[in-house]
């Protein structure tokens, strides 16, 4: 057997059993480059020692303007890009001079969409798996592309455009289920999460994440909770039945341990604003689920932030890792919540072992390890009879954006994120339910955190729950995070810039402006020519060319002012839309 | 998600309802006794749902002329200002109107046209992407009352030009 032929086999074993971790081989499948969702990958060629001789290599105008979070694949030798609304997925060969197109799929996506969407027209990317594109469709709708053709294998109708629900977050794969959710905080949304089958994209299980445990699949002989057991949580938790439009949407990522056969995911804020329209726990919004993939069956749930008040969805990343916690090796779970609270959790039984603040936090004071719950700030808690509530920190941009996930590296056994360093006044409204409008009611003017930075990019040490280093930036941080095996982090910024630094130290090693500012993810990749690149999306939206409206210039019958607490970021960036591959 | 209107609320503007679900029902109830009266209308064959789609750079298709019956009148306004945020108005459209996922109301620019109308139009019937058909829940009154809210707002003294020059 040549060696070509034994690595085609190789490859395809690895890709058989669904664990094709990125670095291995070079390619990135999966939104967050593996299941433990780390975005780390193994390639070294980029080093402290180089990266300053990092440079662009190629470009390309996706031909879309709204906020390009999410991140490029690289499968063999294609990168696919999938844009926001109108969701174009493009496939470049990266064998040929210019990385032309193989070709480009353009479905049909309901321009109604736009404005049931809260937060800009976004999508957070592709997945990989048995030869197929999956990716989401602001619409509602999940579709499979042949990775070689681009021909549409099959589409299916996942959400309900009409009931406020838009769909916005990147599929995860698992043996031959999809697992995919919808968006709709902001829209009163009775949030599930469901199974599509791989093949025909059939609907196979389908929960919701508050309700009945009936139709929450919390099963008495497989629902395990760490704290508060009891039946119909997602009921008995909000007063007035008003879990019926509660929220708890899904929009941010998903990961996956094989050992113990559970996919991981948080939900989103409990609707409406006004938390004195839903007295109680509210269950499960703002919290971290973990299901068997298999049939749906909730193993166990935990509550970052009960009766949420201030819209601090836990949508963001759910990393990983095994860590040593006080002395023992722990199968552990990371995540950074918009609360500004850090926490380690075990991540087969869900207790929280570490929580500690990585942002200004003023909400609460601390996390209660023994009950797992935030120990609050009486002042700071929010409602109709609260009035207007001053200095509650973090914003509701949160701690740090969901939409910007962190990167954990086994080498330094440090996480990397963005951060924002903001703080806000909160008065809600009461607000009446329409189907398929906004059902929010808040006006919470921002203020910059102390110190007068707006956000970081920094290094955390979630064994002790200790910051390690940070570099400040003049505006609040919205991309996600890239750390390799060479020793080098990638980040963006909101002004426009891409950074390189040593991830030991943080020191800066090379920056490039790069036309718009970053919302998405770099990812990184051996391309045909053996050599490692990095890529990025350009192009500033989600929250920040909706706050800071002068941002946009594409509609002359929509001229905006700058925001108020933030007048400077349009003199830097305006929307726009490109990838960038930068290499040595 | 997240969201947040870009500037506070205009100091003196209503602070945020109480009455919403009283005064929805109060105006779909008369939504159904008044007929709407669709400028340009008879014009319109019934599978054109938006009169943009026929007069893209155009004219309006003719009709009648609609007249505001409230236009400037401050209590109206006001009254407005509380249905902009019971209708969820401003989880699109911004706090005070100045845009957030759907465009600034403020800024004397207008995408379908500014007449009084012609906002009432874009009200009633709904538009492209994503602006939902509110006639139905708001009648023809409530409608008016955001019009004659929507007239009130303060606009900046030079909408075009942005200058950091200086700074």
């Amino acid at each position: 057997m040549s060696r070509i032929a034994l690595l085609a086999v190789l490859v395809c074993l690895v890709a058989a059993v669904g664990r094709v971790a990125a670095g291995d081989d070079g390619q990135w499948t999966m939104p967050s480059a593996d299941y433990s969702a780390t975005r780390y990958s193994a390639l070294a060629q980029i080093t402290p020692q180089n990266a300053r001789s990092l440079h662009p290599v190629w470009t390309f105008s996706t031909g879309v303007l709204g906020g390009h979070e999410g991140q490029p694949l690289v499968v063999g030798d294609t990168m696919y890009v999938v844009t926001p609304w109108p969701n174009v997925l493009y496939a470049f060969d990266l064998t040929r001079e210019g990385y032309p197109l193989r070709w480009k799929y353009r479905p049909e996506v309901s321009s109604n969409a736009i404005g049931v969407s809260c937060c800009d027209t976004v999508n957070r990317g592709a997945f990989y798996a048995d030869g197929k594109i999956i990716y989401n469709l602001l619409d509602g709708h999940t579709v499979a592309v042949d990775a070689r053709s681009g021909r549409e294998l099959w589409k299916t109708k996942i959400a309900e455009l009409g009931d406020g629900e838009t769909t916005t977050m990147a599929p995860l794969v698992v043996k031959d289920r999809v697992i995919v959710g919808a968006a709709g905080g902001e829209f009163g949304i009775y949030g599930w999460i469901k199974a599509l089958d791989l093949k025909t994209g059939q609907t196979v299980w389908s929960a919701r994440n508050l309700g009945p445990d009936s139709e929450v699949l919390a099963r008495a002989d497989t629902f395990r909770p760490p704290y508060e057991p009891g039946p119909d949580l997602g009921v008995r938790t909000w007063g007035n039945d008003s879990w019926r439009t509660g929220g708890a949407p899904v929009w941010g990522w998903l990961s996956y341990d094989p050992g113990l056969d559970l996919i991981y995911y948080g939900t989103g804020n409990a609707s409406p604003y006004n938390a004195e329209q839903r007295p109680g726990d509210n269950k499960w919004s703002a919290s971290l689920l973990a299901r068997r993939p298999g049939d749906g069956a909730l193993v166990w749930a935990y509550q970052f932030t009960p009766h949420d008040s201030w819209d601090y969805d836990a949508t963001g990343a759910m990393i990983l890792a095994d860590l040593t916690v006080g002395g023992r090796p722990v199968k552990a779970l990371v995540h950074f919540d918009k609360n500004g609270f850090a926490y380690t959790l075990d991540r087969a039984s869900g207790r929280v072992l570490v929580a500690a603040p990585f942002a200004p936090v003023t909400w609460a004071r601390s996390v209660d390890l023994t009950t797992g719950r935030p120990v609050l700030d009486p002042a700071k808690q929010t409602g109709l009879s609260r009035g207007k509530v001053q200095g509650i920190c973090p914003s509701l941009e949160g701690g740090v954006s969901p939409a910007s996930p962190a990167a954990y590296s086994p080498r330094t056994h440090l996480f990397y994120t963005a951060t924002n360093n903001m703080c806000m006044d909160y008065a809600v409204a009461r607000v009446t339910h329409l189907k398929g409008t906004p059902f929010v009611g808040v006006d919470s003017p921002y203020t910059p955190g102390p110190g007068g930075y707006f956000g970081t990019f920094m290094a955390w040490d979630a064994a002790s729950g200790r910051k390690v280093w940070e570099n400040r930036e003049p505006f609040p941080v919205w991309s996600g995070a890239l750390v390799t095996g060479g020793d080098v982090a990638f980040y963006g910024t909101l002004d426009g810039w891409f950074k390189t630094v040593n991830a030991r130290t943080g020191e800066l090693l090379s920056k490039f402006k790069v036309g718009s500012g970053v919302v998405g993810n770099p990812i990184t990749y051996r391309a045909p020519d053996g050599r490692q690149y990095v890529a990025v999306y350009a192009g500033i939206g989600g929250d920040w060319a909706l706050i800071s409206g002068d941002t946009l210039a594409a509609d002359p019958t929509d001229v905006r002012g700058p925001a108020e607490f933030l007048k400077d970021l349009a003199r830097h960036t305006s929307q726009g839309g490109l990838v960038w591959i930068f290499g040595l | 998600m997240r969201r947040r209107p870009p500037r506070p609320l205009r100091p003196g503007a209503p602070a945020l309802l109480a009455l919403a679900p009283l005064a929805c029902g109060a105006l779909a109830c008369c939504a159904r006794h008044t007929a709407p009266p669709p400028p340009g209308s008879a014009a319109l064959p019934p599978a054109v749902r938006y009169e943009a789609h026929l007069a893209a750079g155009g004219v309006l298709p003719g009709g009648g002329v609609l007249r505001n019956p409230h236009a400037g009148d401050p209590a109206v306004a006001q009254s407005g200002a509380q249905l902009f945020v019971a209708m969820n108005c401003d989880g699109c459209h911004g706090a005070g109107g100045v845009g957030f996922t759907a465009p600034d109301l403020a800024d004397g620019r207008w995408r379908y046209g500014g007449a009084d109308a012609e906002v009432f139009s874009s009200i009633y019937y709904g538009r492209p992407k994503g602006m939902p058909a509110f006639g139905g829940a708001l009648g023809t009154e409530g409608v008016w009352t955001l019009v004659t809210y929507l007239r009130s707002l303060p606009m900046p003294a030079d909408v075009a030009t942005e200058s950091w020059d200086g700074k």
